[in-house]
């Protein structure tokens, strides 16, 4: 379609705008999910491509915005199902990350916690640390060395609250499979944070 | 006098318990899957008799869910704000999307 045509038709979508008016709001919300900014901005434009496409359906029904962000998730779900594809042999890379012994394997106390890697108290509320710009770095960065599929059934069932079939059926695997993930991921990232936020040298949270 | 031993006995029975009962390694998956699914009723006698002895599982339990909480009073923030000074789609991508699009319409 030409601009001229498009100027004739006040039906027609103007994606430009859409990028102006909502690009920054779906790039933060694939950005959260995805934890990678190419894959975010990946995201964002096969979103409004899917949408300039499927805009006649759409013709004005409610909001832009929400019909947009409904594209977009389907887009980031999308992405979790190829990576779990794309894991050929699925387990390797699992196992490849290998746990922390944050237990005593040894002993009289094998199989509990070793005193240096033990919980603390964090003294913390989640209404404040979401506040905490640097706190969110520090995430991030605690995600990251997580295996791909283990990072991304952390993220669909912690900030998406996705059910535990909805993962399953995402990633192809069984719920004992997920719930073992899951504990994987807690482990690793409670502790994470605990070293680089909640006990920093600095301590001036 | 009757304290201390009340405390004694406390202390042995703690102790007792602690050798007896599941590990933490053990409860941390139990502990884990708190947050997935309801427990058994064995599990949540073993669990609640656990985090009787063992502040350090007291913790990692509330860890979990200060995580979890977080995370999505996160993700509630960033879906209903547009305010947040945060993350912009950089000027060069803002151009190569309506790039994109502009030669797909």
């Amino acid at each position: 379609m030409s601009q001229e045509q498009r100027a004739k038709d006040p039906q027609a979508p103007d994606p430009s705008a859409w990028v102006d008016e909502h690009g920054d709001y779906l790039y933060r919300y694939a950005l959260f999910r995805l934890r990678d900014s190419a894959l975010a901005e990946d995201a964002v434009q096969e979103t409004l491509l899917a949408a300039l496409q499927a805009y006649a359906n759409f013709a004005g029904r409610g909001s832009e915005r929400t019909w947009l962000v409904g594209i977009l998730k389907h887009k980031i779900t999308d992405h979790f199902r190829r990576i779990s594809r794309e894991a050929s042999v699925p387990q390797r890379e699992d196992e490849a990350f290998v746990d922390e012994n944050f237990f005593r394997t040894e002993g009289e106390w094998a199989g509990h916690w070793r005193a240096e890697q033990a919980p603390s108290d964090w003294h913390a509320s989640p209404v404040a640390l979401v506040e905490q710009g640097e706190f969110w770095l520090v995430f991030q960065n605690c995600l990251g060395p997580l295996p791909p599929r283990i990072a991304s059934a952390f993220v669909m069932r912690e900030v998406d609250g996705l059910t535990s079939e909805e993962i399953c059926e995402v990633l192809s695997i069984k719920v004992n499979n997920l719930w073992v993930m899951l504990h994987r991921a807690r482990l690793h990232l409670r502790h994470c944070l605990e070293l680089n936020w909640f006990k920093r040298p600095t301590d001036a949270h | 006098m009757a304290t201390g031993i009340i405390s004694r006995a406390t202390h042995a029975l703690r102790y007792f318990l602690l050798r007896r009962l599941p590990t933490c390694k053990q409860m941390s998956v139990v502990m884990s899957e708190s947050l997935e699914r309801r427990l058994t009723l064995r599990e949540r006698i073993s669990l609640r008799l656990h985090l009787w002895i063992c502040i350090w599982c007291v913790w990692y339990l509330e860890h979990l869910h200060i995580v979890r909480d977080t995370l999505r009073a996160r993700a509630a923030q960033t879906d209903a704000t547009d305010t947040a000074a945060e993350p912009h789609l950089s000027l060069e991508a803002r151009t190569r999307i309506k790039r994109t699009l502009g030669s797909n319409s």
